[in-house]
């Protein structure tokens, strides 16, 4: 009995097996003949997967694409901040880089006028021509902060050569004379202070005069006749009569003239040659021949 | 320590007028910075060292700035024992006046030492003149109130660590001996 019942068992489940098999094999079969012997292009199955998973596959692939946009852009943010970070460096490194080309180019540019100013000059007059070392570069170091004086301080002093009474110039003309020295250090009494006078001469008519400062920006030459004829426009320079400076340094332009009805002189005011308020590199003239105290 | 503290300052002040507030050899905008100086002085520090204080700040504009040796001394001196005396005798409380005080020093006394080298030394110093000097007068009462705090904090930083008194107080421990 008990026997019996054991392959009534055995035997349902053999059965079971044997249809899902079947099944399975006739599905593929299926599956195979539908996709050899029909035409894709109008298989409706085909159709009609196509056009439900399609949709499902752009939103999918468009938003997969849009993550991954966004997943570049916080990257990009990310590395951002460090790139900018590097950029500004490198742009404050190329500016200060610039700045200091373009410094070297205004020097240069300085240094070359004056350069040219001392082949062009004969100061032979001044310095007895024997000394070929008859200049002394300098540097401006400090300047006079009282409204009364106009004087500037250079970097360069006795040991070097220099000494009370020297004139002092730039490529542009006249600046003034070393008024005191130290071993290493000197003070320029400026041409535009009130108690510079310099003897100087009007290229145009050759007069001479007395040029004083005003402690602006602009000169007043004394002691010019009235019966000389001086026009706007006229070029003053030094003459060499007083042995301090050498001729024809340029000293500046004639700008207005003022003839009074009472006097002997004119009123002349001279706009200097030199631009006293970029001042930076200048020369003195080694002067061999004593000045007269 | 001092003494040699303010001198230290002074000339540090004197270089920063004759070059980084000195754009070109005619600005005008340059503060007086050395008046402020004076001034904190005449206020704060007694007499003596005051003027020690002044001697070689006084000695150092001399050689530095114009043609006058002690012309600046005497622009020191004067402002300093100027101020020392009014201060001495105003009887209003000193806050309200003493910054106001300093541009009237500075102009009283730079006006009287002009006019003595005006008329020892005629035609050899740039004319004066009052809208300029009155500016000038207004960038020290502007550097003024920076500077007193400075000095100020100098003062008691080195009265405080290196006052003798201070050294002395602090040797006796024992209050009852």
């Amino acid at each position: 009995m008990r026997k019996k019942t054991t392959r009534k068992r055995g035997g349902g489940k053999g059965t079971f097996r044997l249809v899902l098999l079947g099944g399975v094999a006739l599905t593929v079969v299926l599956i195979f003949l539908v996709s050899v012997f029909s035409r894709q292009e109008n298989s409706l199955m085909h159709e009609f997967l196509f056009e439900t998973v399609g949709p499902v596959q752009k939103v999918v692939s468009q938003a997969t694409a849009s993550l991954q946009s966004l997943k570049k852009d916080y990257i990009d943010l990310l590395t951002v901040r460090d790139e900018k970070t590097r950029l500004l460096k490198e742009l404050q490194e190329c500016r200060v880089i610039a700045y200091k080309n373009r410094e070297a180019v205004a020097t240069n540019a300085r240094l070359k006028k004056l350069l040219d100013f001392k082949e062009s000059m004969d100061f032979s007059s001044i310095t007895n021509g024997s000394s070929s070392n008859y200049v002394v570069a300098a540097r401006i170091v400090g300047k006079d902060p009282s409204l009364w004086f106009r004087t500037v301080d250079i970097d360069q002093g006795s040991s070097d050569g220099v000494q009370k009474g020297m004139p002092v110039v730039t490529g542009d003309g006249i600046v003034g004379q070393i008024y005191s020295t130290s071993a290493n250090y000197a003070k320029v009494l400026l041409a535009i202070a009130p108690s510079s006078a310099l003897d100087v001469v009007i290229q145009e008519s050759r007069e001479r005069g007395i040029l004083r400062g005003t402690g602006k920006t602009t000169y007043r030459l004394e002691y010019v006749f009235k019966t000389i004829e001086v026009s706007e426009g006229d070029h003053v320079v030094t003459n060499s009569y007083g042995g301090v400076f050498p001729t024809g340094i340029p000293v500046g332009v004639v700008t207005k003239v003022e003839k009074k009805r009472r006097g002997m002189f004119l009123n002349i005011e001279v706009t200097p040659a030199v631009d006293f308020t970029t001042l930076e590199n200048l020369l003195v003239i080694k002067r061999e021949k004593q000045l007269v105290e | 320590m001092l003494i040699l503290g303010f001198i230290f300052l002074g000339l540090l002040l004197i270089v920063l007028q004759t070059t980084v507030f000195m754009l070109t050899p005619t600005w005008v905008a340059a503060p007086d910075l050395y008046f402020v100086l004076v001034a904190y002085l005449a206020y704060r520090v007694d007499l003596l060292r005051g003027l020690v204080i002044l001697l070689p700040l006084s000695c150092v504009l001399d050689v530095l700035s114009g043609t006058v040796i002690g012309m600046y001394s005497a622009l020191c001196y004067s402002g300093y024992l100027l101020l020392k005396f009014i201060s001495s005798k105003m009887p209003v409380r000193e806050s309200l006046y003493q910054i106001p005080l300093v541009a009237v020093s500075y102009l009283v006394v730079h006006w009287l030492v002009f006019s003595l080298l005006d008329f020892l030394l005629p035609d050899s110093l740039v004319p004066w003149s009052w809208p300029l000097m009155l500016f000038r007068a207004g960038l020290v009462v502007l550097c003024s109130y920076p500077l007193f705090s400075l000095f100020e904090f100098l003062n008691h930083h080195l009265l405080g660590k290196f006052s003798t008194l201070k050294i002395l107080r602090s040797r006796s421990g024992n209050q009852f001996r």
